[in-house]
């Protein structure tokens, strides 16, 4: 599979990929001019930590190979793909438990601000040849490479 | 090869679809009781009506053609023989097997309360065909008692509120929800139910049903000597895992099926997974030990890696709590954190730098890093900063393929 790669390093904590992830799912356009960052209706996928002497991290969904969000999803909303390893979220299924919130390792996923009944999760831009993430990524701390295989 | 899952719930499915991404050729039949595939955690959504029991489906529609799988619907497995390595199903036919999972689940348990398990409105809440028979009840019921706080009592109480009826709860401990909050979490959520009408008892044992000479339920006398009226008793009082096809003396049995980290019961060829065994019933738990079990019956070695039971998310009322591991300090060597901020409330227990329990009330943003730091023991004293601050920041470290670790 094709995974979002990180180079920790690199990162300088600029959010133009937390922007990008934005523009992208914003329904009123995806350009630049379309975000209303206020609107709380669009929320980024990813975003960036801080340890405790202030370096930034990344957090990315890996679509991990044995993923706790699909294996604690009881509505069928959670699935992984065997041929592209994706793990995509079905929010018509998702009945709103949160057992993925709760069993991310990584922290990833969170529910949203506005309803408090959806999960925001990374589709990998569902199906753009580069995410937008990686795109706007000025440092090369975020690069796409296959991985190989997946379950 | 031939294998043999009975069950269609988590374990079951997960189970039979490992199997298949492992052994192409191999004969896989499911036999279940129930005629469809549904989640259970989720039957309170039909009740509600915002769910058809359709709608619950948890796999694909095509699943069983799909992965060349036998499904049995509808039937139950009455007798296993161990020796020959058969199982005879209610109506009499008989499947041979070289590999078998049990993973038939639970049933409510109606406790030995008096008049309970005479009364003609009593039903647990488990099956598809309780919530049937709720809802054809219901419409000449205006008051319904829920038996017992905890969870799938709550989920009953919160799929009843979209129906016009009264609602009471009846709980033993001092609080709803006793093995998931705390008394200040708890009552956050009483609170709310209170504010939609539901009438809360806690602390207060169910006595005696009142039944009518033709054993319709007319209300349930409590310890506080009170007697609630009521035409409906829905019990969540708990489960006993489905075990009456097993013969004495053949596979170990203690709260449920003993199984050992390979998912395998003592009997060789014999594995078991999900509620069946008795321990911690909880979703992930059932998936994963299904998924365990599959491996093994393929002989492809796998151990379960998970046995963490104690987390529960809880959504009610658009108020969301996530609650890992212990709920209150043990003793004064625990360190309690709590913030508060309005509805909001976060509890974090930590113990010799490392965190035992919590209980993240109204934000659950980003949580499953807390239940990282819980199911692993992961040592956070190293880490200087507030506890309720701590995030996957501070254990960041990618791996060759791009997956994430825990850097400590």
């Amino acid at each position: 599979m094709k995974r979002i790669k990180i180079k920790q390093d690199l990162c300088m904590a600029c959010m133009n990929c937390t922007i990008a992830c934005m523009a992208e799912h914003n329904e009123q356009g995806k350009g630049i001019f379309d975000l209303d960052l206020t609107d709380l209706k669009n929320e980024s996928r990813n975003h960036i930590s801080l340890d405790s002497q202030k370096k930034p991290a990344p957090i990315f969904c890996r679509h991990c190979d044995e993923p706790e969000c699909v294996f604690t999803c009881m509505s069928g909303a959670m699935t992984k793909d065997s041929e592209t390893g994706i793990v995509s979220y079905n929010e018509d299924k998702c009945s709103s438990c949160f057992m993925c919130v709760m069993s991310c390792p990584y922290g990833v996923l969170k529910t949203d601000e506005l309803r408090n009944s959806v999960v925001i999760k990374c589709d990998v831009c569902d199906g753009r040849e580069i995410p937008r993430c990686v795109e706007n990524c000025p440092t090369g701390c975020l690069y796409v490479e296959e991985v190989g295989v997946c379950l | 090869m031939k294998y043999l899952v009975l069950g269609a719930s988590a374990a079951g499915i997960n189970c039979a679809k490992t199997i298949r991404s492992l052994d192409k050729e191999g004969e896989i039949t499911v036999v279940s009781k129930d005629d469809k595939v549904y989640s259970r955690c989720m039957l309170h959504h039909v009740v509600s009506g915002s769910r058809t029991i359709e709608n619950l489906n948890f796999v694909s529609e095509d699943f069983f053609e799909k992965l060349d799988i036998h499904w049995m619907k509808g039937k139950n497995a009455k007798k296993l023989h161990i020796e020959d390595k058969k199982v005879v199903l209610d109506d009499e036919s008989i499947l041979s097997y070289d590999k078998l999972l049990i993973a038939t689940g639970a049933s409510s348990f109606i406790p030995p309360i008096k008049n309970l398990r005479e009364g003609n409105q009593v039903v647990g809440f488990r099956d598809a065909e309780d919530v049937e028979m709720i809802l054809q009840e219901y419409s000449h019921v205006k008051d319904i008692v829920v038996l017992g706080g905890g969870l799938v009592g709550i989920d009953v109480v919160s799929g009843l509120m979209a129906k016009k009826v009264n609602i009471s709860l009846v709980e033993f401990a001092d609080r709803i929800l006793p093995l998931q909050l705390d008394k200040r979490s708890a009552t956050t959520y009483e609170d709310l139910f209170k504010d939609n009408g539901v009438h809360i008892h806690t602390g207060v044992k169910a006595e005696e049903v009142l039944l009518d000479e033709s054993n319709n339920v007319k209300g349930l006398k409590i310890s506080s000597g009170e007697v609630i009226p009521c035409e409906m008793i829905i019990v969540a009082t708990g489960v006993r895992p489905n075990l009456s096809f097993i013969s004495e003396n053949t596979v170990n049995i203690d709260k449920g099926i003993v199984v050992d980290e390979y998912c395998a019961t003592n009997i060789a060829d014999v594995f078991a997974a999900g509620d069946v065994c008795g321990t911690h019933p909880i979703w992930p738990l059932a998936v994963k030990q299904g998924i365990t079990a599959g491996h093994n019956m393929v002989g492809k070695e796998k151990k379960l890696e998970d046995h963490f039971g104690f987390r529960n998310s809880l959504n009610f009322m658009d108020l969301q709590t996530v609650s890992i591991g212990i709920i209150e300090p043990v003793d004064d060597t625990y360190e309690e954190h709590i913030e508060e901020d309005g509805i909001e409330y976060k509890k974090i227990i930590v113990k010799d730098g490392i965190i035992q329990g919590a209980i993240l009330q109204g934000d659950i943003s980003y949580c499953g890093v807390i239940t990282t730091l819980i199911k692993n023991k992961v040592d956070i004293s190293k880490v200087n900063k507030n506890v309720f601050d701590i995030n996957y920041a501070d254990f960041f470290s990618v791996a060759e393929d791009g997956s994430y670790e825990y850097v400590v």
